[in-house]
């Protein structure tokens, strides 16, 4: 959809700022959305995002500021005067109950009824002809939630919050992370439709290509403010973009390659762990990073929990350093040096309301004790050392973890398990929800893992499990494709291409080679 | 919210914590100096020595039973069954010394093996079956009660005046001038505050009931908490209800049904009390006390010992009320 330059803004919070307790977290900013209009929003964790998102949902009152919705300005901002005024957020989180219908969760709180009780048949083919017609997707009203898969639940999401026909404008909050790749083009032809509506699309994410696949114009904040909105060729460079961002140019953000090893860290063969995969071979040498690539479904994050003894193995031998071992509870796993950095993070990766210290010093607790009393002041000490390293902020270990941004998360999970000086590091989208600045860091922490503290030593085996194409092929040496279970390519990455990776990964190269079942 | 933003409100939160946190152990003093207030006032004797002793080794027994049951929530699980726990040191003990004659210290074993075994089916049903332990304790509940039953043919007690001077001073002897039931308690208090708030298992233990999937996968053994867990917190309670036992010189079947709500009131009022909403044994020893000053003071009183119960639910319910309004005010800023 061509805008014209001058169209005028359906949507325009101007000078808007917005202080917390020593922190001025919006500094001036403004953000106007034309209708018929996907806008990229994006920046850094903590640039202020989030922050101007919940200005407009009502939930931040603006210490200055105006908000102006199709030319009214809005006083007395609320929650409810905000529904009111048809703006919508699809929130990250599903927000579904499992045993409900399609047609049940779209009319959830919105039931229509009659006397005698609700319409369900009535529901029931609205939601069908919302799904079919502004979403592009063929949807049966009487499947229930939990048999759907992540994307047809989001789109379920967003059929719920727009189902009233009184959307205006919609805010899409980080809507793709935990979707597959071929997901993803599904929920954008949806979000496309909505564009052709006339409605005014908000479109906040971490993934620069969707944002440059996806949006018309782009607002780039950085620390608070506004510093850039980017139209045409310009919102189409993601090179533009992270400049615009990080207020400098990041010019490698994979770190460079390593010396590999001869020496096999991990073995597995025949792998299997049916009905999910079966017949994996994998090796992981000292020093390498082998990445891990498919869809949803094929075996992927399985194969992963088998590895970390979170689902036991049913057929297959591992071999770590050499030694036949039998990994069927995670805490063996970690005895013997094969530590997982989980693709839940909230849930998996740290005790949230623990401190930042307790939460590094968690697989190593015996290290920081004597005769296992807990030595707090070592601890801190030691968890200080480690979040200097990583350049973990706040610099206070004595931090809860909940209040920490994604980055700075990951980075107390990946500095537990450098406490524990590991052989084999599994991680499972290892930069997922994480800005731009962090990856870069995590990368080359990543980097600095499989190469090993000082020269002698051979370094760890790193095993990173990504659905996203370009870091696999960034930061790895080897990558195995599974599909359906089953491992179809294992090829260096100067073999590889973006495309004859993703080609791979759905399948379709092996599909024309025949050699599919 | 923002990263920067968390980064600053976290740490001047955290003064404002620090001021919420003051503010609600502070209003919780406020009840119970009124409550003590109150009852120094109308109640006779309230305030004499020997009664705030009294209230001290009337206590004793629940904050053992509390103690286990700290364990347990620290866990993130619940346990219905420490009161078949207690009756089952009691009759284990009892009945060790009338029917086999045995020496009064074997009997103290045999009596806290009772509660290992009570404790050892928890562990069994939550670990190896995967039942909830709210679900595993309340069929122990049902199970150890009837086994009462059965075993006494209908539930009457069994008592034996010729227990031995030894037994009978675990519960009216005294160790250095003290009750030996404050010294029990108080070296079980000590263990247990090692144990939970002090050591690395502590640590873990905490985890696991916070988050105990992000304990598995940080390479914490989850199951043998969890087993042993159970176990403890059984033989602890056992301890109580030898106790018990050696105060009246016999074992009274479903006697230790009375401590379990109490001893759940204990661990949440402590629990609440903390700035963080985790139980600890500091906090549950404040709230045994608290519970034991109520039922002494009733009873001064001479007020119906049933009021003692509707007093008790209103304070809890004014305690919780006031905890979850501070958490709500921290939360808005």
């Amino acid at each position: 959809m061509v805008n014209e330059l001058n169209t005028p803004s359906y949507l325009q919070m101007e000078s808007i700022s917005k202080a917390f307790p020593g922190v001025q977290a919006l500094d001036n900013a403004s953000l106007s959305v034309r209708a018929a209009e996907i806008h990229g929003l994006v920046g850094e964790n903590g640039a202020g995002k989030s922050t101007i998102i919940k200005v407009l949902a009502g939930v931040y009152s603006p210490d200055e500021g105006s908000i102006v919705i199709d030319n009214i300005e809005q006083k007395n901002h609320s929650p409810a005067s905000v529904h009111e005024a048809g703006v919508r957020f699809i929130h990250q989180e599903l927000n579904l109950v499992p045993h409900f219908t399609v047609a049940e969760s779209v009319f959830m709180g919105q039931e229509i009824s009659s006397p005698v009780g609700l319409r369900k048949r009535q529901m029931r083919s609205r939601a069908e002809d919302f799904l079919q017609q502004s979403l592009q997707y063929q949807l049966s009203g009487k499947k229930l939630i939990r048999d759907l898969g992540v994307a047809e639940r989001k789109l379920v999401q967003i059929a719920r919050a727009l189902i009233d026909n009184k959307a205006k404008v919609v805010v899409f909050d980080e809507p793709t992370g935990p979707l597959a790749s071929n997901e993803v083009e599904q929920l954008f032809r949806a979000i496309r439709g909505l564009r052709e509506r006339g409605i005014a699309i908000v479109y906040v994410s971490h993934y620069l290509g969707e944002i440059t696949d996806l949006c018309d114009r782009v607002t780039v904040f950085r620390n608070g403010k506004t510093v850039s909105v980017l139209a045409g060729a310009d919102a189409e460079n993601s090179q533009t973009i992270i400049q615009q961002m990080v207020g400098r140019d990041i010019t490698t953000l994979y770190p460079e390659r390593r010396r590999v090893s001869e020496k096999f860290v991990l073995s597995c063969a025949g792998l299997s762990c049916q009905p999910y995969f079966q017949g994996v071979d994998l090796n992981v040498s000292a020093g390498e990073i082998v990445g891990i690539a498919g869809l949803v479904g094929s075996g992927r994050e399985e194969l992963i929990d088998v590895l970390y003894g979170l689902k036991k193995a049913t057929a297959g031998t591992v071999e770590l350093d050499g030694q036949a071992l039998r990994v069927n509870k995670p805490h063996i796993a970690v005895k013997n040096g094969i530590v997982l950095v989980p693709r839940d993070r909230r849930n998996a990766g740290l005790v949230l309301d623990m401190t930042v210290a307790d939460n590094i010093n968690l697989a190593s607790l015996d290290e920081v004790s004597t005769f296992k009393l807990e030595r707090k002041g070592l601890g801190r000490k030691r968890a200080t050392a480690l979040a200097d390293k990583l350049d973990i902020r706040p610099k206070n270990v004595n931090a809860v973890v909940r209040y920490l941004s994604g980055g700075n998360q990951q980075k107390v999970v990946l500095a537990k398990w450098l406490a524990t000086g590991s052989r084999l590091f599994v991680m499972d989208e290892p930069t997922i929800g994480v800005d731009i600045g962090a990856k870069v860091e995590i990368y080359q922490l990543i980097a600095d893992l499989a190469s090993g503290s000082n020269a002698e030593s051979d370094g760890a085996g790193v095993i990173i499990s990504s659905s996203d194409p370009s870091e696999l092929l960034g930061l790895c040496d080897r990558i195995i494709v599974l599909l359906r279970g089953e491992i179809i390519a294992v090829k260096a990455v100067d073999e590889l291409t973006l495309d004859s990776l993703l080609a791979l990964t759905t399948g379709g190269v092996v599909a024309t080679a025949g050699a599919l079942h | 919210m923002t990263e920067n933003t968390q980064v600053k409100a976290s740490s001047s939160a955290s003064l404002k914590q620090q001021a919420v946190g003051f503010l609600k152990q502070f209003g919780f003093l406020l009840i119970i100096a009124a409550v003590f207030g109150f009852f120094s006032l109308y109640a006779t004797n309230f305030l004499s020595s020997s009664n705030l002793l009294n209230i001290v080794e009337g206590s004793s027994i629940l904050l053992i039973l509390a103690l286990g049951m700290t364990y347990i929530v620290a866990l993130g699980g619940i346990d219905l069954s420490v009161g078949i726990a207690f009756d089952f040191g009691a009759a284990f003990a009892i009945v060790a010394l009338k029917n086999y004659d045995l020496v009064w210290y074997l009997a103290v074993m045999v009596g806290v093996s009772g509660g290992l075994l009570v404790g050892l089916l928890n562990a069994f049903l939550v670990v190896k079956l995967s039942v909830s332990p709210f679900m595993a304790t309340l069929g122990t509940f049902f199970i150890g009660s009837s086994v009462q039953r059965i075993f006494t043919n209908g539930g009457g007690p069994i008592s034996h005046r010729g227990a031995p001077q030894e037994f009978r001073d675990l519960a009216v002897g005294k160790i250095a001038g003290i009750p030996s039931e404050i010294v029990i308690a108080s070296v079980l208090l000590l263990v247990y505050f090692l144990f939970l708030e002090k050591s690395i298992f502590g640590k873990r233990i905490h985890a696991i009931g916070m988050q105990r999937e992000a304990a598995l996968v940080a390479g914490i053994n989850v199951n043998r908490y969890l087993f042993w867990g159970f176990v403890i917190a059984g033989g602890t309670c056992a301890i109580g209800g030898i106790i018990g036992s050696a105060n009246l010189r016999m074992f009274s079947p479903l006697a230790g049904y009375s401590y379990l709500l109490d001893a759940i009131a204990a661990v949440f009022i402590g629990a609440s009390l903390s700035r963080n909403g985790r139980p600890s044994v500091s906090g549950t020893l404040i709230g045994v006390l608290f519970l034991g000053m109520i039922a002494n003071g009733l009873n001064l009183m001479g007020l119906n010992f049933n009021t003692k119960d509707a007093l008790e639910g209103v304070i809890l319910v004014v305690v919780l009320m006031l905890a979850v309004y501070q958490q709500k005010s921290l939360g808005k800023s």
